[in-house]
């Protein structure tokens, strides 16, 4: 009896075995045709192509749709889209006049033209319920004035009042404004609940196939590649198929990479990532070799202090002062993050482009730099050797670090001296209680409470290392690491001491006011209420008019000229000069790649655009792939 | 006449109670949350894109509107009557204006096709099992099994389901890392038989620990009836030993085994919540999952309303056949 | 003393239950001799594997697995612990005075009951984890796993001491003029009292589970040493991957013993308490 149940059990799952073909993947194509990338999250509305209306647009946006213009990340370089050349703006920046390309096709063979971009921006502009195009039609609505179409291919808009930056619209940073197929879309009764099955699409890749159950999408190149903007500018034909798949957590992706069912994934955890260049060696990010991880995505992690918390505890710049120096970044940078970031004390990326522009022009600034310690001694917080010490651990790991230390470790920064930050915090008051630990001037003990997400590697490693420091400098800490939604809730409404989101001032292109503007004290919201009431992105609760002084300034000139570089930067040494926040390093992205089926993919080696392939502008990545053999 | 007034009706009040007060809680507790569904899908909107002050404040306001949170609490828990009484759930947030009744459609196949299929094999696997270890408790098969399922059945079943995982997709990678089914739905054999391979693993530990427990229930009711005396009396009278288990033992033992089998069955509108999230497996449990960390109440208050329905009713059932099934219990 | 002794001697599986439990309470007050505290980072060197000098190896933030485990086992079976004393203190309550008062307390008592039972524990337990992030504590943690696991144990008592009622011998002591408190204690308790005993031990496997998942989703207190925290924190610094599987292996290893001991203890208790087993056992003795 019992033997026959012992059999059949090992039948039906000798069966099922049988059944398990090799591959994993769940779609039948040639893999040698396909490309694999992840999908960073699982789709709760599959086969809604519909991205005017819905939230989730990574990598659909890089493969299907279209804008003006893309600035690279990586270059900060302009690339052409639908447009032919830069927007042109009148004298006192109240039209801006577009050329369009005049040999784009739709994906079922109708030309692209004016129409369509007018259509596009008066059909976002007119339709209420738009959630993916909210922000666009908040824009369009508050800026321009009228839209027209002057030829086949040039469009003006004219704009309500004086605006140089009003094409930015249009100007991809994560994304722009996408064209819309008008002869598609005017047969439409209601786009804000139409999900665009079978769309038809403008950019290189079309979607045919989607699992029902949202892991994961397959698109197909199309055949007229040549009349889309990424097949133009690449020349190149990219991968007869994309699948876009989501396995799950770093470890379930470093598993389907070893497995061969993943190309490139987007943000490994460090350990993922070592062990995927164990089990897979044809793996690799944007260097070959340490560090690996690509070190430019525009922005940087900070401790950001909520100065109205504690009783204005950390509205003190001396308090602010004598945390940044208690921290030991060499060792932040290498025990914490492994090396893989670079360094930088401003918000600015030290990325080639805005090395160039700020963080090189300001060294000798930083070098100078002194505080006032109390008592009036002065002291030289900057140390410019930061790069070196940390290739001297490289070194010491066994690594070869490929090139100059500051090229491949960013900037210096503030040195390590608890001594002084001692000096900052007895002038103001605080002492040593009988354990060694610090009191606050009022007596009582100092806790410091910091909330970071421990699904941001970076940032919670970040804070781990701040945490470890601080209290071995004798703050006690309180590191809270709860669900992001959570953290986010709590910085909104001011429920933190010090959080770790991520800035950065100034844009690939090296404009500041965009990314500034919501700094500015007319935007300040008192703690204990959203800080984005009025639109904002001050959580720290800033509320200094000389912040707002320089966003005015930077607002009244032309993005591109030298004026507002100076402005920038004018800005940058104030804010550093306050330590309004302690910058620490520039995002790194282990972006990792498989080069078993595929190669091309921007590299350390061919920068030519970002890797960041889920960006709208990620669709060169995609573009300029060719097979292995 | 009587029984439908003493026993029938009251259980059937009693029913309708217990789901208001079910559905009541479920509309408040996620309105306790800190986390609200506005700021979240602000919070995604704005974490890419630089949007201009005035427009994030216009984007808040129609997004409030849209979805439905002005209004006091009181005014929207009469909406959600409502609404309820219509069988409309109302939009999910996340992926508004998607139905929520269509994401509870589109993933409680998978859910239900998991479990159920899991329970009912993981009860007559151990219902088998477990009585024939316990009508023949002492050869070494059964003490074997009976050992080896005790150590099995108290350890928590994520660590179960995590242990599988990394043994059978990264160690020996067999089974699939995720998802529910290949390729497009349709009764082929391509995709029935990539059911069975992709639900396999979650399956499989979801019957572990279902056998385990199943066997040592049984074998405890077996080797209670095997001393009594029914049974020694067919013994003496020298019946044949499988005559004894099939007509007489399990006949016998049967019953409580089957309303625990409907309970569980109740159950299975819970969802697979750590199945589905340790395997990657579509289903209720893992949109359930995703709804909770974003806030997006209307999907909560749908799963839980179904969930809440399962169960009920199951308890309902199982409570109305209670007299049918043990005639010493008697509601007087 | 004799009876565990008379345990001890009868049943093997109480013998090794005992003995495992013996050790995980040896391991719990190890937990306060430690030479660090539990949530010190970098004091001993970083992934080394479990040798003489680390038994259980180090992690990747300079933790001692050891040291970490004797703080997990403790503070896991503190909720636990926790939630078994308030869920089975009111479900016993609950239960009792259902099934013995009857009429309409037991009407209302039921359909309170019964409310609980519908309402989806495990999604219940999550959604006020979420809410209340951050904010949650050990002990926090043991109550709320309690307050949540009282409606089950309940019908069970209740149902349990209306079969008895209904059984031969109560109605002949009830026949026989015997009051209803003598009924309870002399004719009821001995087979009540394993069956709590039973429920007690699986009042512990669901709180120990329940903290493994809601640590697994990051919704435990994270910052305190659990099973489930060690076995989150194994995974977000992807020990198995890295190949440092001693790093999960201890937590997974220690959830296993703890309540495999729990169970083995209580599988001997109910086969030594229940008089009809025991009757068996005296025949065969005698």
């Amino acid at each position: 009896m019992h033997k026959k149940l012992l059999a059949f059990l090992a039948v039906s799952i000798l069966t099922a075995l049988v059944w398990a073909q090799p591959s994993g993947l769940p779609v039948d194509v040639p893999r040698e045709e396909l490309f694999v990338a992840d999908q960073i999250y699982r789709y709760s509305n599959p086969g809604d192509y519909n991205l005017w209306m819905g939230g989730q647009t990574p990598h659909r946006h890089a493969l299907m749709m279209e804008t003006l213009w893309y600035r690279d990340q990586e270059t900060g370089e302009r690339l052409m889209g639908a447009a032919v050349s830069d927007p042109e703006y009148n004298d006192d920046f109240t039209t801006m006049t577009v050329h369009l390309r005049d040999n784009l096709l739709w994906s079922d063979g109708v030309p692209f033209s004016a129409d369509d971009l007018v259509y596009t921006v008066q059909k976002i502009n007119d339709t209420d319920g738009l959630t993916g195009s909210g922000g666009w039609k908040a824009q369009l609505n508050q800026y321009m004035d009228s839209v027209e179409k002057i030829d086949d291919t040039t469009v003006v808009f004219n704009l309500k009042e004086s605006n140089p930056r009003f094409h930015s619209l249009f100007e991809t940073r994560w994304n722009g404004v996408y064209m819309m197929p008008k002869h598609v879309i005017e047969n439409i009764d209601d786009l804000a609940t139409n999900i665009l099955e079978n769309p038809v699409v403008l950019g290189a890749y079309k979607p045919i196939q989607f699992d029902p159950t949202g892991y994961w999408e397959l698109y197909e190149r199309r055949d007229d590649w040549e009349n889309t903007p990424a097949g133009i500018i690449t020349g190149n034909p990219g991968p007869k198929y994309v699948m876009t798949i989501f396995y799950g957590d770093s470890a379930k992706k470093a598993i389907a990479m070893s497995r061969g069912e993943l190309d490139v994934y987007f943000d490994a955890d460090y350990e993922a990532f070592q062990t995927t260049l164990d089990t897979t060696p044809t793996a690799r990010s944007w260097y070959t070799e340490f560090p690996w991880a690509y070190p430019n995505e525009v922005s940087t992690r900070q401790l950001v202090f909520n100065q109205e918390s504690a009783d204005g505890l950390y509205a003190n710049k001396d308090v602010r002062w004598a945390l940044a120096l208690a921290i030991n970044i060499v060792e932040l940078q290498t025990d914490y993050i492994g090396g893989v970031a670079k360094v930088t004390p401003m918000p600015v990326p030290p990325t080639a482009s805005l090395t160039k522009l700020y963080l090189d022009p300001m060294e000798d600034w930083l070098q100078g730099l002194q505080i006032d310690l109390g008592n009036g001694e002065m002291y030289t917080p900057y140390d410019p050797t930061i790069p070196e010490q940390i290739a001297s651990w490289a070194e010491g790991q066994g690594y070869t670090v490929p090139g100059e230390p500051r090229d491949v470790f960013g900037t210096g920064w503030w040195k390590y001296d608890p001594e002084a930050a001692e000096k900052l915090l007895v002038n103001n008051g605080f002492s040593r209680g009988g354990d060694g630990k610090w009191l606050k001037p009022d007596g009582t003990a100092w806790k410091i409470q910091i909330i970071s997400p421990p699904d941001e590697n970076d940032a919670f490693r970040m804070a781990n290392a701040a945490a470890d420091m601080w209290s071995e400098f004798g703050i006690d800490v309180d590191l809270q690491g709860p669900e992001r939604s959570v953290v986010d809730q709590n910085r909104w409404v001011g429920q933190f001491e010090v959080s770790t989101p991520w800035y950065s001032f100034v844009q690939a292109s090296g404009d500041s006011w965009p990314e500034s503007r919501g700094w500015h004290p007319q935007y300040y919201i008192p703690n204990g209420e959203d800080f984005r009431s009025k639109g904002g992105t001050n959580e720290a609760r800033i509320n200094d008019p000389k912040i707002g002084e320089f966003i005015d300034a930077m607002a009244s000139v032309d993005p591109s000229s030298p004026e507002n570089i100076q402005i920038t930067q004018d800005f940058l040494k104030y804010f550093t000069e306050e330590m309004y926040f302690i910058t620490t390093i520039s995002f790194k992205k282990f972006v990792t790649w498989d080069e078993r089926y595929w190669t091309g993919f921007p590299t350390s080696e061919n920068p030519d655009y970002m890797p960041l392939y889920w960006f709208h502008g990620g669709k060169f990545a995609f573009q300029s792939l060719k097979p292995a053999q | 006449m009587k029984l439908l007034r003493t026993f029938i009706l009251p259980r059937i009040v009693q029913y309708l109670i217990v789901i208001f007060v079910g559905i009541t809680l479920t509309f408040l507790i996620p309105r306790l949350s800190p986390i609200n569904p506005v700021d979240n899908a602000l919070g995604r909107l704005t974490a890419f894109q630089t949007m201009s002050p005035e427009a994030t404040v216009a984007l808040r306001e129609s997004l409030m509107d849209l979805y439905g949170l002005n209004g006091n609490l009181l005014q929207q828990y009469f909406s959600f009557w409502k609404r309820v009484v219509a069988f409309d759930l109302g939009p999910s947030f996340t992926v508004f204006p998607t139905p929520v009744t269509k994401l509870i459609g589109s993933s409680i196949g998978w859910t239900i096709g998991l479990l159920s299929l899991s329970i009912v094999i993981a009860w007559i696997l151990g219902l088998i099992l477990g009585t024939l270890a316990g009508f023949f408790p002492n050869s070494w098969w059964a003490r074997t099994m009976e050992n080896s399922l005790i150590v099995v059945y108290p350890i928590p079943y994520y660590i179960v389901a995590f242990v599988l995982l990394m043994l059978l997709t990264y160690y020996l990678p067999i089974f699939p890392l995720v998802g529910g089914s290949k390729g497009a739905p349709g009764f082929t054999w391509s995709y029935l038989s990539s059911l069975v391979y992709y639900g396999f693993l979650p399956a499989l530990s979801l019957i572990i620990g279902g056998v385990a427990f199943r066997f040592i229930i049984s074998k405890a009711l077996t080797s209670t009836e095997r001393s009594s005396d029914y049974v020694r009396f067919a013994e003496m009278a020298a019946l044949p030993k499988h005559k004894i288990l099939f007509s007489y033992l399990i006949r016998n033992t049967l019953l409580p085994q089957v309303t625990d089998l409907g309970l569980s069955l109740g159950l299975i509108f819970e969802g697979a919540l750590i199945t589905e999230a340790v395997y990657g497996y579509p289903g209720i449990g893992s949109l359930l999952l995703s709804a909770i960390n974003s806030a997006d109440y209307n999907v909560i208050m749908g799963i839980t309303l179904l969930s809440i329905f399962g169960i009920a009713t199951a308890s309902l059932l199982v409570d109305l056949s209670y007299p049918l099934i043990d005639p010493r219990v008697r509601y007087s | 003393m004799k009876t565990v002794l008379g345990l001890f001697r009868y049943s093997p599986s109480f013998r090794l239950g005992a003995i495992i439990l013996f050790l995980v309470l040896v391991l719990l007050i190890l937990s306060f001799f430690s030479p660090y505290p539990p949530d010190k980072r970098r004091v001993v060197p970083r992934n080394e594997p479990p040798s003489l000098e680390y038994v259980m190896g180090t992690n990747s933030q300079g933790q001692d697995v050891f040291w970490m485990l004797t703080f997990a086992v403790r503070n896991s079976l503190l909720v636990a612990g926790l939630a078994v004393l308030i869920g089975r203190g009111i479900g016993v309550f609950l239960g009792l005075i259902s099934g013995y008062l009857g009429g309409t307390w037991d009407r209302v008592l039921s359909a309170i009951v019964d409310s609980f039972i519908v309402i989806p524990r495990l999604p219940l337990l999550i959604l006020i984890a979420a809410m209340v992030r951050g904010q949650m504590t050990i002990i926090g943690l043991g109550i709320l796993l309690g307050l949540l696991d009282w409606a089950f144990p309940s019908k069970r008592y209740r149902s349990q001491i209306l079969s008895l009622k209904e059984r031969d011998f109560t109605q002949t002591a009830i026949f026989s003029g015997m009051r209803t408190f003598k009924i309870v204690s002399q004719e009821h308790l001995p087979f009540i009292i394993p069956f709590l005993l039973a429920d007690i031990v699986s009042g512990f496997l669901f709180a120990i589970g329940m903290e493994v998942t809601l640590a697994i989703f990051g919704l435990a207190d994270m910052n305190s040493q659990t099973i489930g925290t060690m076995i989150y924190w194994g995974n977000y610094y992807q020990a198995l991957l890295t190949n440092k599987v001693w790093v999960l292996a201890a937590p997974i290893g220690a959830s296993i013993i703890v309540v495999v001991g729990f169970y083995l203890v209580s599988v001997g208790l109910t086969t030594y308490l229940d008089p009809r087993t025991r009757l068996a056992r005296l025949q065969v003795k005698g």
